[in-house]
C-alpha cells in the first residue's frame, strides 16, 4: 500500500524538528494576522511568500499552510469581540459570537470558537488523510448547474437570517444582489454600474462591505446609544470555563458541521464562507429553540466555527490533488507552491509524497498548536473590551481603515467603506437586517455567473438544472427548506 | 493590559510592514551631466493584479534576479494593484509621469482591455522599456474526448457551433477568449458563433474534467501536470515552433496542423508616460543583462517561459502591429469599442 508509506513519510516531515518549528511559525503568524480585523489569510500568505525564497519546499509549504488555516482560526476573534469580521468565513461567527460577548460572556465565546475551530480542523485533517485521493473526484463533480443550486441553497438562509420583518430581509438581500453586480460582467465583458469609474471595474471587495455594514455601523450605534456606556455587561469578559451544558450544546453542531464544512470546502469556489453560512442555517433549522439564534446561542457560534475551519482543510483537496485553486486564498497558496518549484496536481502524491503528506500531517500539529496558543491568550484578547469605549471605538475605526486600505492600497476603497458604514447605520435605524445583504452579496455574484454559464452551455434551456442530478437534488432541498416553514405556519394558524 | 499593548504594537508593526511595501515616493531625477542615468531610490514595479498570478510571478522573479545577481543594486519592490483587469494599476502608474523609479509588468491584456473600452490608458500612454519573455496558449480537451487534433475540433465547430463550449479564465474579448478566436478564425470557423464561458474563479479546468465544457483555453504551463497524469490532452499550442522541454515538446502547434496563425503571450515592462530617455536606456540594458543571465534562464525553464527580448523601440513597433490585428478580431466579434 503506497499511500501508507507516503503517510508515514509525511509524518516524518511534519514531526522533524524543522517541520514542527515551521508549523509553529506559520500558525503563529497566521493566527495573529487573522485576528486583526480586516487582514485575512490572503494578506497573511502574501506577506510570507518572500520569506520562503530559497527555503526547502517541504518546511516552507508546511509553514504556508499553517499561515492559511491559522488565519482562519484567528479570524473569529475580531468577529466576536468587535463585530468586525476580517475574513468572509468569519461573518457568520459574528451573528451569535458578538451578542454573546455583549452579554459579558466574551471569554466563553472565544473559548467555544477556539475549541470548535480545533475540532473542525482536526476532524477534517483526518478526513483529508483518509480520503484525499478519493475525494478529488468529488471536487470536480460540481458543474455550473450544481454550483448554481448550491448557491441557491445558501440563499434560502435569508428567510432564517431575518429577525422580524421578512419583507425587510428580502429588500436587504435585493440590495446585496445589486451591489454584487457592480463591475465588469465576466460573461460579456460589459461594465455594470461603474459610472465610468476605474476603481469600480473589479466590483467592491467583500471587506469593504463587511467592515462597513458590521464594524462601522456598530461603532455608529455605540456612539449614538450613550446609555450603552452605563451597561456594565459589555465590559465584562466572564469566565472562559465551559459548563457541561455548553459542551453538550456544542457537541452536535461541531460534529455535524465539521463534516458538512469539509465537504463544502472540497468544492472549488465554495469554501469557508459558504460552509459557515450553510452550517449556521442548517443548525438553526434543526434546533429546538431557533429563536435563540442571533442572540448569543452556543450552537449558533459552534456551527460556523467548526465548519469554516473544516472547509479550510477541505480546500486542500482540489489544490493538492488536482492543482485547482478553489478560491482567491488558495490561488495565492498555489502561487507559493510554484515559487518553490512544486507543481500541485494529480502527480504530486506520487512524485513528491513528502510534500503532499507532509503538509497534511503537519496540520494535526498545527491545530494542536493553535489551540495551545489561543486558549491561554483568550483572557488577554478579551481585555480589548475593557478598553474605555471612546478608545475602543477609535481602534475599531483605525483597524477597519487599515484593513480596507491593505486590499489594494487604494483610497477610493476607504470612501466606499465610509459609505457602507453610513448605509449600515441607516439600515439599523430602520431595522433592515444586515446579514441578508452580505449573504446576497457573497453568493449573488457566483450564483449569477453559474446560472449564466449553465445557460450558455445548454443553449438557453433551463432543463440543464433538472438533468444534472446534483443540481436537482440540491434544488429539491432548497425548495423543501422554503416550503416546510410555510406548512408549519399554516398548520399553526389552523390549530 | 501590558501584553495587549505589546500585541497592538506588534500588530501595528505588521500592518505597517504590509503597507510600506507600496510606498511611492518623490520623483528624484537621477540624470547626471554626461547623459547617463542611474536609479537613486528604490524602484517600484507594479503588478496590476493580485498576488500569485502571471504578472505577479513575472515581476517578483525579475525583481529577485535583478537584486540577487546584482544587476541593479538599488532595491526593487513589487506592489500589487489589482482591479479592472489591470486598469487600476495602469491608472496608478500613469500618475507617476516622468518618474524613472516606477514601472509595471504587462502582457496582451494591455492591448485588449483598452480596446474593450475598460481602460482609458493603453500601451501608447506608457513608455515601453523591454519585453522579456513569451508564453503561449494551449487548447486542451478531456483525455477521452473524440477530437485528437485541432482540425477535427474545428470541423465539428464549423458544422454545429452550438454543440461545443469553450471555457477560459478571462472575460470575453480578453486573453483566453481572443487567443482561441484568433486560431479558430484562421481555421475558418465562424468566430461570432463560438460559445465561450468565462470562469473567473479559476476553475475552468474543473469544468473541463467534469465534462461541463468541451475545450479549455489556457496557458501552456497550466496543462503540463494534467497531461502527465493523463486526464487531459492538448490539441494544439499557439507557438511558431514546437516548445522545448519534457511533455511540452509533444504538443503540436497549430501551424504544423495547417492553421497558419500564432498567438504570443508576451510579457514585458513599461514605464510611466514620458519616462526619461536616459532612464529607458539604462533599464533596456539591465533587462538585456537579466534576459541573458543564467539565473533567469533557470527561472524561464522552471515556469515554461520562452526567451523573447525586445528593446524599447522594437517593442513599440511590435505592440502597434499586434494592436491592429486584435482590433480587427474584436470588431468582427462586435466587442470593439
Amino acid at each position: 500500500m503506497g499511500s501508507l508509506e507516503g503517510i508515514l513519510t509525511g509524518f516524518q516531515v511534519a514531526f522533524s524538528l524543522e517541520g514542527v518549528l515551521f508549523v509553529l511559525i506559520g500558525v503563529f503568524v497566521g493566527t495573529f494576522i487573522g485576528m486583526l480585523p480586516g487582514l485575512g489569510p490572503i494578506s497573511a500568505i502574501a506577506v510570507m511568500i518572500p520569506i520562503t525564497f530559497g527555503m526547502d519546499p517541504a518546511p516552507a509549504l508546511v509553514m504556508m499552510a499553517g499561515v492559511y488555516y491559522g488565519a482562519i482560526f484567528g479570524g473569529s476573534t475580531s468577529s466576536i469581540l468587535l463585530n468586525a469580521p476580517g475574513v468572509s468565513g468569519a461573518v457568520a461567527t459574528a451573528f451569535d459570537g458578538y451578542p454573546m460577548a455583549q452579554q459579558g460572556k466574551a471569554g466563553k465565546a472565544l473559548a467555544i470558537a477556539a475549541i470548535c475551530s480545533f475540532f473542525g480542523g482536526t476532524v477534517s485533517v483526518l478526513l483529508l488523510m483518509l480520503l484525499a485521493p478519493a475525494l478529488s473526484s468529488v471536487a470536480i463533480a460540481f458543474g455550473p448547474p450544481a454550483y448554481f443550486a448550491l448557491m441557491l441553497m445558501g440563499l434560502t438562509a435569508i428567510s432564517s437570517l431575518s429577525e422580524g420583518s421578512t419583507i425587510k430581509a428580502l429588500l436587504s438581500a435585493v440590495a446585496g444582489f445589486m451591489v454584487a453586480t457592480i463591475g465588469i460582467d465576466a460573461q460579456t465583458g460589459t461594465q455594470r454600474f461603474t459610472f465610468g469609474n476605474v476603481n469600480l471595474l473589479e466590483g467592491l471587495d467583500f471587506l469593504v462591505i463587511a467592515l462597513g455594514l458590521f464594524a462601522l455601523a456598530e461603532v455608529c450605534t455605540l456612539i449614538i446609544n450613550r446609555k450603552d456606556l452605563s451597561q456594565e455587561n459589555t465590559h465584562k469578559i466572564g469566565s472562559m470555563k465551559l459548563s457541561k451544558e455548553d459542551i453538550n450544546e456544542m457537541k452536535g453542531p461541531a460534529t455535524r458541521q465539521s463534516l458538512l464544512g469539509f465537504i463544502i470546502g472540497v468544492l472549488p469556489g465554495a469554501g469557508a464562507t459558504i460552509a459557515s453560512f450553510i452550517a449556521y442555517i442548517s443548525e438553526k433549522k434543526i434546533a429546538k429553540n431557533p429563536e435563540e439564534f442571533g442572540k448569543g446561542s452556543v450552537r449558533g457560534l459552534a456551527a460556523p466555527e467548526a465548519a469554516n475551519n473544516a472547509a479550510t482543510s477541505g480546500a486542500f483537496v482540489p489544490l493538492l490533488s488536482l492543482g485547482i485553486p478553489g478560491s482567491g486564498t488558495t490561488a495565492v497558496m498555489l502561487g507559493a507552491f510554484l515559487v518553490l518549484g512544486v507543481q500541485p496536481g494529480p502527480l504530486l502524491m506520487t512524485d513528491r509524497p513528502e510534500i503532499f503528506w507532509g503538509v497534511i500531517a503537519s496540520m494535526y500539529i498545527g491545530n494542536v498548536f493553535l489551540l495551545i496558543l489561543n486558549l491561554p491568550l483568550i483572557p488577554y484578547f478579551a481585555k480589548i473590551l475593557k478598553i474605555p469605549r471612546p478608545l475602543l471605538i477609535s481602534l475599531v475605526i483605525m483597524f477597519s481603515i487599515i484593513g480596507v486600505y491593505a486590499i489594494s492600497f487604494n483610497t477610493f476603497d476607504l470612501y466606499m467603506l465610509l459609505l457602507f458604514g453610513v448605509v449600515g447605520f441607516l439600515m439599523r435605524i430602520f431595522s433592515f437586517p444586515a446579514p441578508p445583504f452580505i449573504l446576497a452579496f457573497i453568493l449573488g455574484g457566483m450564483m449569477e455567473q453559474a446560472f449564466r454559464q449553465s445557460l450558455t452551455i445548454s443553449n438557453g434551456s433551463l432543463m440543464i438544472f433538472v438533468q444534472d442530478p446534483i443540481a436537482l437534488s440540491l434544488l429539491i432541498v432548497s425548495l423543501l427548506s422554503f416550503v416546510f416553514p410555510l406548512v408549519r405556519q399554516l398548520r399553526k394558524r389552523k390549530g | 493590559m501590558k501584553k495587549f499593548l505589546l500585541l497592538t504594537v506588534f500588530a501595528l508593526f505588521m500592518v505597517i510592514t504590509v503597507a510600506c511595501s507600496s510606498d511611492s515616493s518623490g520623483e528624484a531625477d537621477g540624470s547626471s551631466d554626461d547623459g547617463s542615468w542611474e536609479p537613486e531610490e528604490p524602484i517600484e514595479i507594479v503588478a496590476p493584479a493580485g498576488a500569485g498570478g502571471g504578472w505577479d510571478t513575472t515581476a517578483r522573479m525579475v525583481a529577485k534576479v535583478f537584486n540577487e545577481e546584482s544587476i541593479i543594486e538599488e532595491s526593487i519592490g513589487v506592489v500589487n494593484k489589482a482591479g479592472g483587469g489591470g486598469a487600476v494599476g495602469w491608472a496608478y502608474v500613469a500618475g507617476h509621469e516622468g518618474s524613472g523609479h516606477n514601472m509595471f509588468v504587462a502582457s496582451p491584456p494591455l492591448l485588449f482591455i483598452p480596446l474593450n473600452g475598460q481602460s482609458e490608458y493603453g500601451h501608447e500612454d506608457f513608455t515601453p522599456i523591454a519585453n522579456v519573455i513569451a508564453d503561449y496558449a494551449a487548447f486542451a480537451v478531456a483525455a477521452d474526448a473524440k477530437w485528437d487534433n485541432l482540425n477535427e475540433l474545428f470541423d465539428d465547430m464549423k458544422e454545429d457551433p452550438s454543440s461545443i463550449t469553450v471555457v477560459g479564465t478571462s472575460s470575453p474579448g480578453s486573453m483566453d477568449h481572443i487567443q482561441f478566436v484568433k486560431i479558430a478564425k484562421a481555421a475558418g470557423v465562424d468566430v461570432t458563433k463560438i460559445k465561450y464561458v468565462s470562469d473567473q474563479d479559476g476553475v475552468g479546468l474543473t469544468q473541463l474534467l467534469n465534462g461541463s465544457v468541451d475545450v479549455f483555453s489556457t496557458g501552456v504551463s497550466e496543462t503540463v501536470e494534467q497531461v502527465k497524469a493523463g486526464t487531459i490532452k492538448v490539441l494544439g499550442v499557439t507557438s511558431e515552433e514546437r516548445l522545448e522541454g519534457e511533455i511540452l515538446e509533444d504538443f503540436p502547434t497549430a501551424k504544423e496542423q495547417g492553421i497558419d496563425e500564432t498567438f504570443v503571450n508576451w510579457r514585458g515592462f513599461f514605464g510611466p508616460p514620458n519616462m526619461d530617455e536616459a532612464a529607458v536606456a539604462y533599464y533596456e540594458e539591465k533587462f538585456k543583462e537579466l534576459s541573458d543571465s543564467e539565473a533567469f534562464a533557470d527561472i524561464r525553464k522552471q515556469f515554461g517561459w520562452d526567451e523573447m527580448y525586445m528593446g524599447s523601440e522594437e517593442y513599440s513597433q511590435f505592440l502597434g502591429d499586434e494592436k491592429e490585428k486584435i482590433q480587427t478580431l474584436l470588431d468582427e466579434l462586435g466587442l470593439g469599442q
